[in-house]
């Protein structure tokens, strides 16, 4: 019996196992599984799944130059510091300090304001910037951060990879379908890690950080 | 240490009432009473059944070192992230085809939790660390735009 991974979000089928949900009876073998089935987390088509046992290559090294690293840090802009914000308000909720929470919320709603909203946007927009984080900033973080052994930093990569393929995969499916792909289901986001679902109903637990489903939100349509 | 209660968690068994020499635990508010809390007791956290309540520590560990080439890789991810959210919040307030903003919405909330993560990773993780107050900091010694809240931000260093 195998196993086979969707490249995109890590959703395993396992022969052995089936999938009970989609009535794939126990033992099926991946070559049984109709060419058009799709993955039931992503959507990623059944051609692009891989076998459990290939490596996939992530870990290409691309490194800073020199001149880089001389470079002294730079000021945050007003979109990270409303997101650092929002997040240190998220910090002081969970010390139970309610007070410092609500200051930082107020804080971060005040630079999410300011953002700069003149520039023209749309989803392609978005997909270069998701191409870009995959070709190349994960790749550089991966390789600098793994040469320093930081644990939390390499898992907020691990996940961040993850959703990053997914949003990317989001885009690139509404691209073709456009809203039919919305039209008459649902589309969740997943509040710990931003894992991003499209179906009927959530998953039990979240794929990529395993949060169960309490922790995951459905975005109304407004 | 003292105790608090995860309210989501409590199903009102009371035993914590029982337990608590000084009474902390019996309010109104639904939280511990940090004042009346004896530090490091955990009579009420071992009484729990519904494992509601835990001690927090006064103190919190220093901030981890971050070193500059990953702080640099991490703020590089968090550019793009925060770049991206404000892309989709942008075809949010332009849009006027509800799916669009739908999904528009979706994908501003997920790069927001993106940005989020990576920010704290790259050396933010701690509200009362000195990065943050050296960020704050920073915020009162730049010039600032007319309407920022200045108040909010010297209440903060100041309870933090």
């Amino acid at each position: 019996m195998k196993k086979y991974i969707c490249p995109i979000c890590s959703f395993t089928y396992d022969e052995a196992v089936g999938i009970e949900e989609e009535n794939i009876k126990r033992e099926t073998k991946w070559e049984d599984i109709p060419s058009e089935w799709v993955c039931p987390l992503c959507a990623t088509n059944r051609v692009d799944f891989l076998e459990e046992k290939s490596d996939i290559k992530l870990n290409e090294q691309v490194s800073f130059s020199k001149e880089d690293e001389a470079n002294t840090l730079r000021v945050l802009s007003i979109e990270e510091m409303s997101a650092l914000c929002s997040n240190l308000s998220k910090g002081c909720e969970k010390q139970y300090r309610d007070e410092e929470a609500n200051l930082f919320k107020q804080l971060s709603e005040y630079f999410k304001n300011k953002g700069d909203f003149t520039k023209d946007a749309t989803f392609s927009d978005l997909s270069n910037f998701l191409q870009k984080d995959l070709d190349t900033n994960y790749k550089n973080a991966k390789n600098v951060i793994t040469k320093s052994n930081d644990r939390g930093a390499l898992r907020a990569l691990v996940w961040g990879e993850k959703v990053t393929r997914i949003l990317s995969s989001v885009i690139n499916r509404y691209d073709k379908k456009k809203n039919e792909l919305l039209e008459n289901t649902n589309i969740y986001v997943c509040e710990i890690c931003g894992f991003v679902y499209i179906g009927e109903k959530a998953p039990k637990i979240c794929p990529v950080c395993k949060v169960p489903n309490m922790k995951i939100a459905q975005v109304k349509r407004r | 240490m003292h105790a608090v209660r995860n309210i989501r968690l409590c199903t009102k068994d009371c035993l914590c009432l029982y337990v608590c020499p000084t009474g902390a635990t019996d309010t109104e508010s639904g939280q511990i009473d940090a004042t009346k809390c004896i530090s490091g007791c955990r009579a009420c956290v071992d009484a729990c059944p519904s494992h509601a309540i835990f001690l927090i520590p006064d103190e919190y560990p220093l901030q981890q070192k971050k070193t500059n080439d990953v702080e640099k890789a991490l703020l590089t991810l968090s550019e793009s992230k925060t770049r991206q959210e404000q892309l989709a919040l942008t075809i949010i307030k332009t849009s006027d085809d509800p799916i669009v903003r739908q999904l528009a919405q979706a994908l501003s909330m997920s790069n927001r939790l993106l940005a989020e993560d990576v920010l704290r990773e790259a050396g933010y993780m701690l509200p009362q660390s000195q990065n943050v107050k050296d960020f704050l900091q920073s915020l009162l010694d730049t010039p600032q735009p007319e309407d920022f809240p200045i108040e909010i931000v010297e209440k903060l260093l100041n309870i933090l």
